[in-house]
Parts: structure tokens; sequence; C-alpha cells
């Protein structure tokens, strides 16, 4: 069925900009492969009715990520995702720290030793691997 | 630009208005906050000319006489506007009638987007079905500003997404919106500004995404701050 490349699940919570969050799932979509370098993405318009937000939104997300580098538009030709190799690199270690960083201060007040911690992750990192090999494809639905 | 200057509004005793100030954005979808009884509708009739102020001003792109003003701007109320013995073409062919600026190739579309049968009759709809029908009414008309009265309140999860879906829509871009509503809910995300009334003056008057960004509140949050206290 087509659900428009997944766009129209997407949640907004209340409390961040809504634009940032735009960039955010831009940056999330690259990370994960969703979106390739050089890719064409979908216009302001479109995205503001994919998404359900207000057009000036979708605008300024796109502003706003021009200006980081993330998307390129020339003249009338649709934005596309940058193919600047160092972009694409930041864009992965900071979605990677952050998501770090996240981890550790969620764990910071049980005073858990480093190397039980690095013992867990990597038990937990093989079973995740393990659990998707067993189902064929990603998804079964 | 809608600008309403220091707007007072008195029903008999009671004051409705006490000053109230604020304006509406082309290109902007702004909504008017309150609890009931206080004045959104009021405002949004005496911007029609439909209800007179004790006091202040309304001006809509400094246009003075009402029949241009009725080709600029367009009302949705929360009640059907058409008889109930009226089919909804008839009512389609009423406004083609009266409205220069009216686009019945939009019509068709709206009419389309919420699958409403133009043979059924205005009294025979469900609240929702009013709701959309009144927005066919009020956007197929190529005006440039939208007041709605309620369009969410009353009615189906659905029926407000489709609704939703149509602020996001280029059935709105670049017209100025102004919405009321006592419950934010889920149009939070679409809104350009928000004006808070309480006691019949503004409370509050924000960009949504400036207070989100500087002070991490949604709009909620801010309702809170100024119905609670």
């Amino acid at each position: 069925m087509d659900n428009h490349g997944g766009w129209m699940e997407t949640a907004f919570n209340t409390r961040d900009p809504v634009y940032l969050q735009v960039v955010r799932l831009f940056k999330e979509r690259i990370v994960t492969g969703l979106l390739a370098a050089g890719e064409a993405i979908p216009s302001r318009r479109e995205i503001a009715s994919l998404l359900k937000m207000n057009p000036n939104t979708a605008q300024r997300a796109y502003k706003e990520m021009e200006e980081q580098g993330l998307i390129v538009t020339e003249g009338n030709s649709p934005s596309r995702i940058t193919r600047d190799e160092d972009v694409l690199r930041n864009i992965r270690s900071e979605l990677l720290g952050e998501a770090v960083r996240t981890f550790v201060g969620s764990i910071r007040n049980m005073q858990v030793p480093l190397q039980e911690i690095v013992a867990l992750v990597q038990e937990e990192y093989e079973s995740d691997a393990q659990r998707r090999d067993r189902k064929p494809g990603g998804e079964g639905a | 630009m809608i600008r309403i200057e220091n707007a007072h509004k008195r029903y008999r005793w009671r004051k409705v208005l006490d000053g109230v100030t604020f304006s509406a954005e082309k290109g902007q979808i702004t909504c008017l906050v309150g609890m009931n009884g206080a004045g959104k509708s009021t405002l949004l009739k005496a911007i029609m000319g439909l209800t007179p102020l004790s006091k202040g001003s309304i001006r809509v792109d400094g246009v003075g006489s009402k029949r241009e003003l009725y080709e600029k701007v367009s009302f949705i109320p929360d009640h059907a506007a058409m008889p109930g013995g009226y089919r909804l073409e008839d009512g389609l062919q009423f406004m083609a009638d009266y409205y220069k600026r009216w686009n019945e190739a939009r019509a068709n579309e709206l009419m389309a987007f919420f699958r409403l049968d133009p043979r059924d009759r205005v009294g025979n709809l469900s609240k929702g079905t009013a709701a959309k029908y009144g927005l066919v009414l009020g956007l197929a008309a190529d005006t440039e500003f939208v007041l709605m009265d309620e369009p969410f309140s009353g009615i189906d999860v659905f029926s407000r997404e489709m609704i939703g879906e149509v602020f996001s829509s280029r059935l709105i871009e670049d017209r100025g919106v102004l919405v009321t509503t006592h419950e934010i809910g889920e149009i939070e995300y679409l809104l350009d500004r928000a004006i808070l009334l309480k006691d019949g003056k503004v409370a509050r008057d924000i960009d949504c995404e400036q207070v989100r960004d500087e002070q991490g509140k949604s709009v909620l949050d801010v309702m809170r701050e100024v119905y609670r206290s």
C-alpha cells in the first residue's frame, strides 16, 4: 500500500519547534538510508500536506536545512539531499552522539561500572541483530 | 491584514470585549483562543459587520464598503448557513450567484475531497458533515481572508483530520485564516499565531514556533498559564 514513503506516519510533539522536528526527521532519514545523497525531496508544499503542517513551517524547515547545508536548491529544480560527504558524516556523528548522551544520562544515577554497561550493550546489540535475522525482510506485516 | 483596534462590546450589562487589539496577517493561520463566552464569535461577526461594536475599529486591508468586504473575506459560521430544505448543490448555486469570486472548479474539488453528495439535503447532514459543507462554502470563493468559527467543535476524529488536512493544503496557502477554538488539541501544529482572550482582553498574543523555540512550551502550556491562574 502507498503510504507516501512513510512520511504520513510522523507524529510531532508540541513542545519542540515543529520546524526543528522536521529537520530532525530528515537527518534520521539520511542516516538510516531512507534518503540517499543527491536524492530529490518533496517540495515545501508537498511536505506540508504530507506531514499535515503549516506551509510556513515547512518553508522555515527547508530554509534551516539549506543553511545547515543538508539540502541544496538550484534554480527551479526540486531541492536535493547534499552530496557533501563531510556534512553527511557530521549528521551521523551528531545523531549517534545524541543517542549515546541520552543513554548515558538515563543510567547515570544507577552507578553501574562501565565494563558491565559495555557488556550489556554488546549483548543487546547481538541479540537484536539475531532477532532481525529471524525476520527476513525486516517487517512481517 | 485584518486589524482590530480597541474593540469594545457589551451585551446589556455584560462586557464581552473590553479593549481587544490584534491583527491577523495574510499567509498566516491565526487562532483566537478563549473559553466559551470569551467573545471569539462576536469578534468574527464584528469583522463581517454582522454585529456592531460599542467602541473600536476594524479594518481589512483598508476596505471601506461592505460589498467589497464580502468579496475579500469569507465567513464559515459554526452552524448551517443554508436552509434545511436546500440540496447541497442548491447552496453552491446560491453562492455562485452571490459572489463574484466564486470558484466553481474549487467548489467541486472540495465536495469530492470531503465526499459530499450534491443531492443530499442540508437539513439531513450530521454535525461533522455540516462542518465540511461549511468549509466548502467558505473556501471555494477566492477570498483573501477566511474566518472560521469553531470548525473542529463537536465532530468526530476523522472529520477533524480531514479538516486539518485542508489547513495544510494549497486551498489555504497564501490566504489569511482566522479561526476560533476553545480547545487547541490537534491543530496546534497548524497555527502561526495564537491570541488568547480572557476577561474581554487579549491575555497573550504569541508566535507559536517562537514560544516552543525560546521557552520550550506548547500552546497548551501557555493556555494553562493563562486560564488556570
